[in-house]
Order: structure tokens, then sequence, then C-alpha cells
């Protein structure tokens, strides 16, 4: 009873994949060459297979300065949605005040805006003229830098985006920790901060990596945010990738850029599929 | 009860979006009548939208009964990718592809490789109304129906004389930081236009002209000059970023962050009298060489069904009634020579100059233009 699901991954998914890697190897024919009576500059393989276009797109210095660009842009999203999203999920699993529960609401909301108002919203809130701006120059900061139309702008519009999924994983993550073990904890003398760090820290390992890998794959295939509130050049690899493909008629290089992503990607999805399995392996120890 | 629920999610996978694509394209169409019915497609902002579903539709439908237009619209051109492979493979196919008449940006690359039917003044008579260097870069096989040029647009608040040429335009922008931008070549036309009229003003007629009909990469050597200058002027642009889009540069105009700008002239006359640019900003163009304007193109697949009467619609779109509507509903400019129209139009372009159409790269010679820009300027 697997099999239809199968077919339907592979029809709609593997095969497209397929005919792309192919593609990138300068394999023109069958399903490609819709596209190969179009496309400009692109490299194709007589006998076998060539790497010329990844050569190319590799040796281009602008699209590795985009490379960088997206590597650091992702890292520092991952690492401060996940000290967000834990010090959120802490917070309303260790108090129950209403300013808890109206912190955790409100930092759910973003999910609800779609990303192209709130690109916009963050662009002129962090422009030439405005709010934060003007607030800055008011309070006697003249010299207070303008953040939209550069990384920075990029790096907030992913971390708006992705904070409420954090927050979600992490406080319900943080709600399966029994409040017995807690209590046991604070019972025997331990601190708050060793509590979290020796009880609540290893009991949400697996929510954490999840975060952490879905906010990184989300990032590196993000194009709304960067377009609309990043700089000219460099940016993410989303924005080039949709440049090189739409505008530069070279489908091929677009492609080849894709494969990048889906390797850094890989590497991401690895890092959570070993967490998965640390976790199923300690399971099976206990019981 | 696990294997009818795979199965009942599948078939929810699978014929939901088929059914909600299908109900999409019937949303549009003219219910089956006796009568011919034509699909045209068109990509492009509201006012394309408008200028169709509005206007040349409906009036060609109520002249020429028995014909029938089914309308589909993408807007921004986001479906423009897979319409040009729907048609790519429908041609090489010999079968219809479910369109007949095509106004978006495709139809350049449509007709230069090779799936446009090339229409005649045979065919259409009104086609020799329109300018023949019009017809040059596409090789004839497609057909200009309006244009538009790029214009400079300024905030007389504070700009009391525009510059009059590119190289006046140039020290006003290094005299001026920050008040200066243009969008990106590669997401608008008008930051495009700016961008090859400096590069164009350092390349001889004879190469300009090669770059304009046909693809020449040997000659894209010759750019470096004028990319070096754009790159030069990016210390001074508004922030040292060439933001996303005709309409980013508009709203930073209207917000009086710039103060100068290349803008589509149609666009920027709708904005004016729609209010969202106020009246202190003004339109002019410059000379030597003056920004590149563009024309808009029609084009037929080769397998488009009902040839006849497509041959008479786009014979319509052709007419000064039909091309008076361009005129009046998207300020865009008649394809057909000015002379065929009436002195009120010769009088609303005679200020921005807007009948000196100056010719563009060609299709290909474009792609390659943004990605060098893209590769070099900012």
């Amino acid at each position: 009873m697997v099999l239809p699901p199968v077919a339907v991954v592979a029809v709609f998914i593997g095969f497209p994949v397929g005919a792309a890697i192919a593609y990138t190897l300068g394999k023109t024919g069958g399903p490609n060459s819709t596209v190969a009576l179009i496309a400009q500059r692109q490299h194709v393989a007589r006998h076998g297979v060539t790497l010329a276009a990844y050569r190319e797109v590799l040796g281009n210095s602008h699209v590795r300065g985009d490379l960088w660009a997206t590597v650091w842009v992702t890292l520092l999203t991952i690492g401060v949605v996940v000290v967000l999203s834990w010090a959120i999920g802490l917070y309303v699993r260790l108090s129950d005040s209403w300013i808890a529960r109206t912190v955790s609401a409100l930092s759910v909301i973003p999910l609800f805006i779609p990303v192209v108002i709130a690109s916009y919203a963050i662009l002129t809130f962090y422009a030439a003229q405005g709010f934060i701006k003007t607030l800055a120059y008011q309070a006697g900061w003249h010299s207070f830098p303008t953040l939209g139309y550069t990384m920075w702008a990029v790096v907030i519009g992913e971390i708006w985006v992705n904070v409420p999924f954090g927050v979600l994983m992490m406080s319900s993550g943080l709600n399966a920790v029994p409040n017995a073990l807690i209590e046991a904890a604070r019972d025997s003398g331990a601190s708050l901060p060793r509590t979290v760090r020796s009880v609540l820290i290893p009991m949400n390992v697996i929510p954490t990596v999840i975060v952490a890998t879905f906010t990184g794959i989300y990032v590196l295939g993000s194009f709304t945010v960067p377009y609309l509130t990043g700089p000219s050049a460099p940016n993410l690899l989303g924005v080039s990738m949709s440049q090189f493909f739409q505008s530069f008629n070279q489908p091929q290089q677009a492609e080849v850029m894709a494969m990048i992503v889906f390797v850094l990607a890989v590497g991401l999805g690895a890092v959570y599929v070993w967490a998965n399995m640390r976790a199923a392996r300690r399971a099976s120890q206990i019981s | 009860m696990k294997a009818r629920l795979i199965a009942v999610v599948i078939a929810v996978l699978v014929f939901v979006p088929a059914a909600y694509s299908a109900g999409r394209t019937a949303h549009t169409a003219k219910r089956a009548h006796a009568g011919t019915t034509i699909v045209v497609y068109a990509s492009g902002d509201v006012n394309v939208q408008q200028l169709w579903q509005n206007n040349i539709i409906p009036h060609f439908e109520k002249e020429n009964p028995g014909y029938y237009i089914k309308f589909v619209f993408s807007p921004h051109g986001a479906d423009d990718g897979t319409t040009l492979a729907r048609i790519g493979a429908a041609v090489k196919g010999r079968h219809w592809p479910g369109i007949d008449l095509v106004d978006a940006g495709l139809v350049t690359t449509m007709a230069l490789d090779g799936l446009d039917q090339p229409v005649s003044k045979a065919t259409a008579p009104n086609l020799k109304k329109v300018n023949p260097a019009l017809l040059v870069p596409v090789k004839g096989a497609a057909i200009p129906y309006r244009g538009s040029s790029v214009v400079l647009a300024y905030n007389s608040d504070h700009v009391k004389s525009p510059p009059k040429s590119l190289a006046d335009l140039l020290t006003w922008i290094k005299a001026n930081p920050g008040k200066f931008t243009y969008n990106s070549p590669n997401t608008g036309g008008s930051g495009y236009s700016f961008a090859e009229t400096v590069v164009d003003s350092s390349i001889s007629a004879a190469d300009l002209k090669q770059m304009d009909d046909g693809y020449v990469p040997n000659l894209e050597n010759e750019w470096s000059t004028g990319l070096a200058t754009l790159h030069g002027l990016t210390k001074y642009v508004y922030q040292g970023v060439y933001p996303n889009g005709n309409a980013a540069i508009l709203t930073l105009l209207a917000q009086g962050q710039i103060w100068m700008a290349p803008v589509w002239s149609d666009q920027s006359l709708t904005a004016l009298s729609t209010g969202q640019l106020g009246p202190n900003i003004k339109l002019a163009q410059i000379s030597d060489p003056p920004f590149t304007g563009g024309a808009a193109y029609l084009g037929v697949p080769k397998t488009a069904k009902h040839k006849k009467a497509l041959y008479k619609f786009v014979n319509y779109i052709l007419s000064p009634e039909a091309q008076q509507m361009i005129v009046n509903v998207m300020s865009g400019f008649p394809a057909i020579d000015i002379k065929y129209m009436g002195s009120a139009i010769q009088q609303k372009f005679e200020d921005v100059s807007a009948n000196t159409l100056r010719p563009t790269f060609s299709t290909k010679m474009g792609n390659d233009f943004k990605a060098q820009w893209q590769q070099t300027v900012p």
C-alpha cells in the first residue's frame, strides 16, 4: 500500500529533479529540449556529461559572493531564531502570567501575515525616512544607520518570518517536559539555570534541531524577503537564481545554483536525521 | 482504513490543483457560442488588464458579432515562464497550445526562436501604418501594438532646470549624491533603459544597430566603457542601491527621497493622473542619446487556431480607434504612425517627445546586458 505515494513522489518530484540534474550536466535532449531551445549561454555535452556549467557558476566571483552571503545570513538567522524561540518558549513554560501569554500570542502573529506585506513593512520601517531612523534622530542619534536595502534588513526579515514556527515548536517541546522532573530538580536544590541546563535542554534537543534545520532550509531557498529588502549585490542565492532564470535567460546556470542550495540543504537535513536517529537509539536503550 | 485514507489524500492532491486551474481558465471564458472564440494571453500590470478587458475586447466583440475573445491575464507576468514552455512544447509537437494571441515580454523570445507565425500586411492591412523599424528586431514575426518610452522624472521643488542631455544628467548625479537612482535593469524597463543609454553613448552607430537587430555576443566587450561609467555612479546613487521594480522608483520619487529618476512615460503619466505622484513631479526627455523606448509586441503561436478570425482581431487592434484606447486608458502611445491619429494626440506627446522611439537591444542581447550589469555595476 506504499506504492501510490511513492509513485506520486517519483512522478511529481523525482522526474523533474532528475531532468534538472541531467540538464546541469549538459544533457539537453528529451524532457530538457524545450528549455534548451530557448536558453542562452548553455553548456551542451555532446558525449557523456560536462561539468562546464558548474565550473562557470562556481568560477563567477559574484555568485561566490552571493553564496557566502547566503551562508552567513542562514547561520545568523538560525542562531537568532533558536535563541529567541528558546527564550520565549522558556518564559512561557516557566511563567504563567498574562504577560507570558501575551508574548507567546504576539510571537506567533507573523505566521498570519503574508511575506510580501511583511517585507514591504520591514523595508519602510527601517528605511531612510522610516520609523526607527526617525525615532533615533529624535533621540539625538543622528548617525543611526539606514538598514533598508542592506543585508541586515534581510536578516531581520528572515528572523521575523521564522520566529513563529520556532516558538510553536519550542513551546510544545518544553510543555512535553513533565512538571515532576522540573520540581524534582528544584527540590534537590538545583538553581533555575541549572534546571534549564540539566533538565530542559536535554529533553528539548529534537525540537531545537527541527527549528534550526527548517529555518536554515527556509532561508536558503527564500526569495521574497531578500528580493524586496536586500541590496543590489551581493544578495541571497534565491534572488540570483531567479535573475539567471528569468532576466538573463540562463536556466542552466540557475539550475546549477539550485543544486548548490540543494547540497547545502542536504547538509542541514543530515543534521536533522542524525539527531532523530540518536534520539531513537537512546529511547531504545532506555526501554 | 489506512489504504483508503492514502487514496483519498492522493486524489485530493492530484485533483484539487487540476480542478482549480481548470476552474480558473473557465472563469474568464465565454460560454460555448456558435461563433469563433480566440484565446488571448496577456501579462503585465493592471493597466494592461484594463486595456484588454474593459476596452479592446468589448469593443471588438460589439462590432463583430459572432467573434468571442477569451482573456487570460497573468499579473506581473508571473506565468510567463510556464506559458513560454507550454507554447514551445505545443509548437514543437504541432498541436494547439490553448492560446492564440500573446501580449507579453515572452513574445520577442517566441519570435526569435521561430515559435511565432509572422503576420503580413496581406492578412492585417493596418500593419502598413506601423513603423517598419519596429519589426526588424523581431524579424517580422511579432506585431508591435503599443509603445512607451522612458523619460526623466524630476522633483521640481528641488530641481529648477533639469538636465537636457545625458552628459548633463551624469554631471547632475555626481553633483547631487543620493538624490538619483534607477531600478536594477533585470527588474524593470525604466532602469534598463537608463543603463543601456549610458552604454550606448560609447558605441558606434553601426555596431549599435547590429545589437538592436540580432544576437552578436562578440560585440559585448564594447559595453565595458559604459558599464565602468555606471559602476562609477554607484557611490552617488541613493544609498548605493538599485531597487527592484519600476514601481519602487516611483515610490522613492513620491516620498521625496530621490529627486530624479528614469521612469516609464505611461506608468508615470498614469501615476500623475491618479495622484500617486504629486504635481511637483515633472517629466522631461534628454538627448544625446535619448532614453530608449520600447514597443509591446503581440505574437501568434505557429499552431494557433482560427487564424482568419485572429488576423481580423489583430487588424482591429492596429486601427486608429483601438490605438486611441491605448492612449486614453494607459497613457501609452500608438504603435501606428502618429499622422493616422488626431491632432490632439500629436500635441499630447509633444512635451515628452515620445515619438522618438529609440530602439533597444534585441531580447538576447538585452538578457546578456542585464547579466553583465549585475556582475559589474552594484
